[in-house]
C-alpha cells in the first residue's frame, strides 16, 4: 500500500516536470528540428534569444508592468490580509468572497467586461490599464501569502503592546510590521512573477506596447522553433529563482513569528 | 478593539475592487440585454440575446462541452491527486514542505510556456510519437496526438492538479488519524474505513479542490486554442471571437454572464455541500 503509493506520488511528479525537463534539453540541442535522437549541444538558441532586439522590448515593457503591478498587489493584499486575518472588522465573509472572486472568475470573461468599461469610459489602453487589470487578479494570491505569516503571529503581542501604553498605530508600527515585513517581499516576489507570465487579460487591455507574454504567444501560434525553447528556459528558471526566494524569505518569517 | 480598524483597513482594496471587478462585470450584464445595430450598439434592452443562446444549438453545444470538460478533467485530478494528498499529509515526513514547494513550482512557468512544452511532447514528431516509434509499438507518428481534444484534457489535467491536490492535502491535514484508529478497532475493514471514514472526512477538499479545476478548466482560453485544433473551439474562445473580430459585444456579453450564472450556482451547491460535511465531520 504504502510502496505503491510512493511509486504513484513519483509517478505524478515526473509528469508534473516532464514538459520542463523536455524543453531544457530541447533548448541545448543543436538541431531545428525539436525530436529524439539528440544531435549535440549548443547555446546558439540562447544567443539567438538574447540578440533578438524585438523580444529585448517586450521583456523591458514586461518589466516596466511587473514592477508597478508587484507594489500594487502588495500594498492592497497587505490592507486585506490585515482586515482579514488580525483587526476586527464587519462583514468580513463577503470582503473574503469579493476578494476571491478574480480568481474564480474566467480570466477572459473578466478581460471583456474590463474592455467595455475602459471604452464606455472613454479611457484610453496603455500600460496603466494593463498594470490596473492584472493588479485585479494577483490581489488574491499576495493577499494568501501576506496572510499566511500574519496568522502566525500571537495576537497576545498586540494587548502586550497595549498594556505597555503603546497606541493602536505604535503598536501596529513596532510590533505587526516588522513580523508582516516578510510576508510583504514573498508577495511582491510572487505578484512580479505572476503579473510577467499573464497573458489572456494582458492580451486584452495592452494597446501598443506589447509585454513579453504577448510577443511570444504570437510567435508560436504559428511556428516552433528552438529558439522559443531557450526564451521558455530562460523564463521558467528567472521564475523558480525568484520563487525559490519568496519561499526563503516566508519560511525565515514563519522561523520568527512563532 | 473597534470593528472600525479592520473595515478602514479594508475600505481601498474594496474601492479597488468594486471599480476594476464588480463595475465591468455589471456593465457587462447591461450590455448582455442591448443588441448591434450595423455597427452601433443600439441601447434598447430585451432579453433577444439570451433568446438567442437559448435558441442556438451551437451555443448550448459549447456551453454543454465546456461544463463536460470540466467535469472530465475534475474527475481526472482527483483520482490522481488524492493519493498524493494522502502522501504529503500523512507519509512525506519531513519532505512534506519540500514536496509541496515542488508540486507549485511549475505552476510559475506560466500558461504560455506549458502549453508550449506540450506542442512540443505531442506533436507528430514529438518526443512522445518519436519514443514509441523507437519502442516498436507503432511504425508511422499518430496524427491525432496534437491538436485533439486528447491532447487538450493531457494538458488541462496538467495544469490544473496542483490545484486539485491542495484541497486534498489541507482535507487530509485535518484529518486526525484517531478516527481511523477507532474503526480499525471496532473491526473496521481498511475498504470500509476509506468508503465510510477518509472519504468522508476529505469529501469538503474534493468539493474545494474540484470547484477550482472546473472553473478553471471551464474558463481556460490559451490551452483548447493552442492544443485542441479544430475541436479547439469552446464557449470561452466563442465569447473571445465576438469581442475581437464579429463585434457584436452584446451577444459575447449574454454568453459571458450566462456562464458566470451557472458558475455561481455551483460555487453556492459547492459551499453547501462544504458546510454540511464539515457540520458532520465536526460532530
Amino acid at each position: 500500500m504504502s510502496r505503491l503509493s510512493t511509486l504513484w506520488v513519483w509517478a505524478v511528479f515526473a509528469f508534473m516536470y516532464l514538459p520542463i525537463a523536455m524543453i531544457a534539453l530541447f533548448s541545448v540541442n543543436d538541431s531545428k528540428i525539436m525530436s529524439l535522437p539528440f544531435s549535440g549541444f549548443t547555446l546558439k538558441w540562447y544567443a539567438e534569444v538574447m540578440g533578438d532586439g524585438r523580444l529585448g522590448g517586450g521583456f523591458l515593457t514586461t518589466l516596466s508592468v511587473a514592477f508597478p503591478v508587484a507594489i500594487c498587489a502588495t500594498l492592497l493584499g497587505g490592507l486585506a490580509a490585515l482586515a482579514i486575518s488580525f483587526y476586527p472588522m464587519r462583514g468580513r465573509g463577503i470582503f473574503a468572497v469579493l476578494l476571491l472572486a478574480p480568481f474564480l472568475i474566467p480570466k477572459l470573461i473578466l478581460a471583456v467586461a474590463q474592455l467595455i468599461m475602459f471604452n464606455e469610459t472613454g479611457v484610453e489602453r496603455s500600460l496603466l490599464t494593463v498594470i490596473a487589470a492584472q493588479t485585479v487578479i494577483v490581489l488574491p494570491f499576495s493577499t494568501l501569502v501576506i496572510a499566511s505569516v500574519l496568522i502566525r503571529i500571537d495576537r497576545g503581542l498586540l494587548e502586550a503592546a497595549a498594556d505597555l501604553g503603546a497606541s493602536g498605530l505604535s503598536a501596529f508600527r513596532r510590533v505587526v510590521l516588522p513580523l508582516m515585513a516578510n510576508g510583504l517581499m514573498a508577495s511582491w516576489v510572487v505578484a512580479f512573477v505572476l503579473s510577467s507570465a499573464e497573458y489572456v487579460l494582458t492580451a486584452f487591455v495592452s494597446g501598443r506596447a506589447q509585454p513579453l507574454s504577448v510577443l511570444v504567444a504570437s510567435d508560436f501560434r504559428f511556428a516552433l522553433s528552438p529558439s522559443l525553447n531557450a526564451l521558455a528556459v530562460m523564463i521558467v528558471f528567472g521564475n523558480i529563482a525568484l520563487v525559490a526566494l519568496a519561499e526563503l524569505i516566508r519560511r525565515r518569517a514563519s522561523k520568527t513569528g512563532a | 478593539m473597534s470593528l472600525r480598524v479592520g473595515t478602514l483597513l479594508a475600505a481601498p482594496v474594496t474601492a479597488f475592487l468594486l471599480a476594476l471587478c464588480v463595475a465591468p462585470l455589471l456593465i457587462l450584464f447591461a450590455y448582455s440585454f442591448f443588441r448591434v445595430d450595423f455597427v452601433a450598439i443600439s441601447y434598447d434592452p430585451s432579453f433577444a440575446n439570451y433568446a438567442k443562446i437559448a435558441g442556438s444549438a451551437t451555443y448550448r453545444g459549447l456551453i454543454l462541452k465546456a461544463f463536460g470538460s470540466g467535469a472530465l478533467v475534475v474527475a481526472i485530478t482527483s483520482v490522481i491527486g488524492y493519493p498524493v494528498a494522502w502522501f504529503l499529509a500523512k507519509r512525506a515526513g519531513a519532505m512534506k514542505s519540500a514536496l509541496l514547494t515542488l508540486l507549485l513550482v511549475p505552476l510559475y512557468s506560466g500558461d504560455l510556456v506549458r502549453v508550449f512544452a506540450w506542442r512540443v511532447l505531442l506533436g507528430a514528431e514529438g518526443v512522445i510519437n518519436r519514443s514509441l516509434i523507437w519502442a516498436g509499438v507503432t511504425d508511422a507518428p499518430i496524427q491525432g496526438l496534437l491538436f485533439s481534444p486528447l491532447a487538450t484534457h493531457i494538458a488541462l489535467t496538467y495544469n490544473y492538479l496542483p490545484f486539485m491536490v491542495i484541497g486534498l492535502w489541507l482535507a487530509f491535514e485535518s484529518l486526525d488519524d484517531a478516527w481511523l484508529e477507532a474503526a480499525a478497532d471496532l473491526g473496521a475493514r481498511s475498504p470500509s474505513r476509506f468508503a465510510r471514514v477518509t472519504l468522508p472526512l476529505t469529501f469538503p477538499g474534493l468539493v474545494a479542490g474540484g470547484l477550482m479545476v472546473f472553473v478553471m478548466v471551464v474558463g481556460d482560453y490559451l490551452t483548447p486554442q493552442l492544443l485542441g485544433g479544430a475541436s479547439g473551439i469552446t464557449v470561452i474562445s466563442a465569447i473571445n471571437d465576438l469581442f475581437g473580430t464579429a463585434f457584436d459585444w452584446p451577444l459575447g456579453s449574454a454568453i459571458a454572464w450566462t456562464m458566470l450564472a451557472i458558475l455561481m450556482a455551483f460555487f453556492a451547491v459547492g459551499a453547501m455541500l462544504i458546510r454540511r460535511s464539515s457540520l458532520v465531520g465536526g460532530s
